[in-house]
């Protein structure tokens, strides 16, 4: 029976070169970037389900109520970790983390540069990082243990076992022992880090993190497999005001997240865990079933279509003795094996573009050849796939009464088959045109994001870290670059102006509520901050050499001067943790974080220590290469044992869109292979109703109707369905996209013609690939179409 | 072997009924070769596909081998004629993606036969008509009398009690209709019952017995 199945198949196949092209073309390509999709999916989920504890693995995270606002973030105070473990019996292990750092490392003459992190000793017991040498327990433990990769260990000293137990020195600031080797993180894993370095290092050099209102670090604790977690989080709850105190005004509590959660869970909304990666994976998600949908609907549309061919063959096989049953199973059978052909050329084509979706990613999914899941999942879905795409016309065929069929008056035409496969038609142009209108509006945002006046110029600005002597060197270093020719201006900050995330409560003034916390984000700069950024001023100066005092000065942003309330600030006093001082300068508003979020009143003050953060220079455009050899030989000369390494503003800030940026190329891609899937169905459906109404057009014909007539008889029909369908997603597409943008706090306004050419496209395209069909079947002469009957 | 009592089909047009066939009244015994002929429209198809059980009647009794096929499930009337009736069509009606070969093969598959079997029976049947160098050939290769010869193998294959036979010969010339008649001729000595619907006065007289239906009822039985 499978035999005669297969047989037919190919058989029907090979009669029909057109129909079975566009049949396998439509359903290779839908299953080909749902294959994509899914593989991109389940990396997604996978991503540090490899730890073996985690089941008891938890993110703590705060929820801070202060300012009429509730706010949460997974930053927490440096302490924390150990004084959890101290306390809760419930921890088994706890560890903090501190921030990703890019340090440099030196041993001999050899300078590279590694990424890592900071953590608690905890660290290797609590997550599963195979080490190559040393142990566990003594990995982290001491004030100069560090922990590298094994690629670190073998750029550095050849093999992971020469490295054990070496010295080796980190920023050109302090020497460190090889405590441990571990192997290079799995591409599962969502952190990356090279080194690890131990917290007790990480308390010393960050000293304000010892305290209890301060919070940056991240904490995880590993929970014992007996613990009760929800009584665990009641516990822990109010933990840090029971150690430091209630402050009036501001309350803080602790929450519990899995840890395995936090890569696809890590947005807040309102103090509550809200979506984050996940949503793009919902996304993709439903885009990879919609994208599937709309090929098996194809291949229903185009199987029916042929119905007319193929009801003599049904009515002979009825006669012959076939029962429904069996007719049903055959044409099942025969969408499985045509799903078959088209999932082996999906497969071929999935091997080759794999590569350049993993660019377009930043994935390293690689083809699962030798996963054995992975094939019985291309199993399932040829056989879903088959049998759903297949079981319209099965149902459909297999129903023909076989004297009808037989004596010529087919009932092809009833009116129930018919409003099926209009609705089909209609749901697959609305999922398209939900499809090029979600997309048009994502692209508008990011090119928004791209484009939008941030309030600054990132064009043209280099960063480099401020580290080794450049610190003690800082003066000259400055005086020497700004005389570089092709620069044109020099300044610096102790953090990266692109991202601020530094938020502080210590802030007064007069007149201010002394039970109200408001936040500012503040930011310690050098001199010429506003000229080399291009921050507009809008009243007063920005800090200046030529007045002694600008140690007390501060420079704010429009929106802290409205959150103060000072009607003239110009030479108002500001005091800045304790340090009283007068307002000399305020900035027009700027974007110092991402566009998801409203802009933070913001303090500027001149940055007196200079110890870290980062130099800003302002390039030339046209003399960057020959601006930036000299700069590469100025760092050499001053900071000679740390290589030169810096980044542009400009590169930073796209990095900051990456997911947004992303989304807009993948439904690029996915909103143009909808399109056309969804066309190469809606051709077949031309060749049917051209077959179908083959005989009223020849009528027509004798009648004296015209080629332009006909073609309008022909299109009408279908380009109503396009109509309909748009009409349809018109409402859902802005409801979604709507949705989607909530996310950003500075956002498009959804126009109305994304939506306009978005009908108009999804219409223009599907009477360009009706046109043929219906040109054709106008042409035909009708006395060869009336002799059918 | 079969009785047709009070049998009327009719359908409504423009609320009135309009009879296709009105109280036909016929028995037909084993081995017999009956011719069914009447003008355009007087019903000898419909009659035809009732007998065959393709066609459903509104009125009347029906009997086939002693069974009430009137009374009849779908699954059971479509067992009963599989089993016992073979079909042939003046279209031929042979599927065009299968070969000579397996054309002829598929009744057996609908009838659940083994596979070897069912090469040993294809084998004979083409053998006894004479098309086994055709057997790998599609439909679309043969001559029209070819495939009819195919049609018939076809419709006997499963070794039905009664063929029947709707304008066999309607598309063939007049070399070819004898040759299919002198076939039924020779089947129906060897013992098959046969109904034809026929236009031709020539090729009902190959039969033992012929009706003339005229607006849905039997005018007259003659015999030749």
């Amino acid at each position: 029976m499978l035999k005669h199945y297969f047989l037919t198949a190919i058989r029907n196949m090979k009669r029909n070169k057109v129909f079975s092209s566009i049949n396998i073309i439509g359903l290779s390509l839908g299953l080909v970037c749902s294959l994509l999709i899914t593989l991109w999916v389940l990396d997604e989920y996978r991503k540090d389900a490899f730890h073996v504890n985690k089941e008891n693995l938890y993110s703590i995270y705060q929820r801070e109520y202060y300012d009429n606002k509730v706010t949460g973030s997974f930053y927490t105070p440096g302490i924390l970790a150990a004084e959890l473990k101290k306390q809760l019996p419930a921890i088994e292990n706890s560890t903090a983390i501190g921030w990703e750092q890019r340090a440099t490392f030196k041993l001999g003459d050899k300078i590279l540069q590694f990424q890592g992190n900071s953590s608690d000793s905890d660290f290797f017991k609590m997550f599963s990082y195979p080490l190559l040498e040393g142990n566990a327990q003594a990995a982290l433990a001491g004030p100069n243990s560090i922990a590298i990769s094994r690629s670190m260990a073998v750029a550095f000293f050849g093999t992971p076992q020469a490295a054990f137990g070496k010295i080796i020195r980190i920023d050109d600031r302090k020497d460190m022992t090889i405590s441990a080797v571990y192997e290079d993180m799995p591409g599962t894993s969502s952190i990356q880090w090279d080194y690890i370095i131990n917290w007790t290092d990480f308390l010393d050099k960050n000293s304000w993190l010892k305290e209890w209102g301060n919070n940056d670090p991240l904490t995880i604790v590993q929970l014992r497999s007996d613990a009760d977690v929800s009584k665990f989080e009641a516990q822990i709850k109010n933990f840090i005001t029971k150690i430091a105190g209630e402050f009036p005004g501001y309350r803080v509590e602790l929450g519990l997240q899995k840890y395995t959660d936090k890569y696809l869970h890590s947005n807040f909304k309102d103090g509550v865990i809200a979506g984050g990666r996940i949503e793009y994976v919902r996304l993709f998600s439903i885009i990879a079933v919609f994208i599937l949908l709309i090929a098996c609907i194809n291949f229903m549309n185009l199987t029916t279509a042929r119905s007319m061919k193929r009801a003599r063959e049904i009515g002979v096989r009825k006669v012959v003795g076939a029962i429904r049953g069996r007719l049903i199973r055959q044409f099942l059978g025969e969408a499985v094996v045509v799903t078959a052909i088209a999932m082996v050329f999906a497969l071929i084509l999935l091997y080759f573009t794999l590569p350049a979706f993993n660019q377009l990613t930043q994935k390293e999914i690689e083809f699962p050849f030798s996963n054995g899941l992975f094939w019985i999942c291309i199993a399932s879905l040829v056989l879903i796939t088959g049998i759903l795409s297949g079981s319209y016309p099965a149902l459909f065929l297999s129903s023909f009464k076989p004297i009808t069929v037989l004596k010529g008056v087919l009932r092809v035409n009833s009116a129930s088959a018919n409003w099926f496969r209009k609705g089909l038609v209609v749901f697959q142009f609305a999922l398209s045109s939900l499809l090029i209108i979600g997309t048009i509006v994502v692209s508008q945002q990011v090119r928004f994001i791209q484009n939008s006046n941030l309030g600054y110029s990132r064009d043209h600005v280099l960063k480099i870290t401020l580290q080794g002597d450049l610190p003690k060197h800082y003066e000259s270093f400055m005086q020497r670059a700004s005389q570089v020719n092709g620069i044109s201006s020099v300044s610096s900050a102790n953090m990266d102006p692109i991202r601020l995330g530094n938020i502080t409560m210590g802030v007064s003034w007069e007149g201010k509520d002394p039970d109200a916390k408001p936040t500012f984000t503040q930011l310690a700069v050098g001199y010429d901050f506003l000229k080399t950024m291009e921050i507009q001023l809008k009243e007063g100066r920005d800090f200046s050499r030529s007045f002694g005092t600008d140690t007390l000065s501060y420079v704010l942003n429009e929106t802290a001067v409205k959150k103060i309330g000072y009607t003239d600030p110009i030479g108002k006093p500001f005091t800045f943790w304790g340090t009283k001082g007068t307002i000399v300068g305020v900035v027009k508003d700027f974007n110092f974080n991402s566009l998801h979020f409203a802009i933070n009143p913001l303090v500027l003050r001149l940055d007196r220590d200079k110890n870290s953060g980062f130099v800003l220079l302002r390039l030339e455009g046209s003399k960057t290469m020959a601006a930036m050899q000299q700069l590469e030989k100025l760092h050499k000369e001053f900071n000679p044992n740390f290589p030169f390494s810096y980044t542009f503003a400009d590169d930073d800030f796209q990095k900051a869109y990456k997911s947004e940026t992303l989304t807009g190329k993948l439904s690029n891609c996915f909103a143009a292979l909808a399109i056309m899937i969804s066309c190469l169905g809606l051709l077949g459906l031309a060749m049917f109703a051209a077959e179908q109404r083959v005989r009223e057009i020849g009528i027509r014909k004798i009648l004296g109707a015209s080629l332009q007539s006909l073609f309008v008889i022909l299109s009408k029909e279908f380009l109503l369905l396009v109509f309909i369908a748009f009409v349809i997603a018109c409402p859902i597409a802005w409801w979604m996209m709507n949705n989607w943008l909530q996310d950003f706090e500075f956002r498009i306004h959804i126009d109305a013609w994304p939506f306009a050419l978005a009908g108009i496209a999804a219409m223009a395209i599907a009477l360009i690939t009706i046109s043929f069909q219906t040109i054709r079947a106008a042409l035909a002469n009708p006395v060869t179409s009336l002799k059918s009957e | 072997m079969l009785s047709l009592k009070h049998i009327s089909k009719w359908i409504t047009l423009g609320g009135k009924p309009n009879f296709l066939l009105k109280d036909v009244n016929l028995t037909i015994n084993q081995g017999e070769f009956v011719s069914i002929m009447g003008p355009s429209g007087s019903g000898k198809s419909t009659l035809l596909h009732i007998i065959g059980m393709l066609d459903d009647f509104n009125e009347g009794e029906y009997l086939f081998m002693d069974q009430p096929v009137h009374t009849l499930k779908e699954k059971q009337r479509s067992a009963l004629y599989k089993q016992h009736i073979g079909f042939v069509f003046q279209a031929y009606h042979l599927i065009d993606e299968l070969t000579v070969y397996e054309n002829i093969e598929t009744p057996l598959i609908y009838q659940n036969v083994k596979s070897s079997e069912r090469k040993a029976i294809v084998a004979d049947m083409l053998d006894r008509f004479q098309i086994v160098g055709k057997k790998d050939l599609f439909p679309t290769q043969l001559s029209g009398g070819q495939q009819q010869l195919v049609g018939i193998a076809r419709a006997l294959i499963a070794k039905p009690q009664l063929l029947l036979a709707d304008e066999p010969t309607g598309n063939l010339n007049s070399k070819q209709g004898e040759e299919i008649m002198d076939l039924f001729k020779q089947l129906n000595n060897e013992g098959v019952t046969i109904i034809q619907v026929t236009h031709s006065e020539k090729n009902a007289g190959y039969g033992s017995r012929i009706i003339h239906l005229l607006d849905g009822r039997i005018e007259q039985e003659q015999q030749p």
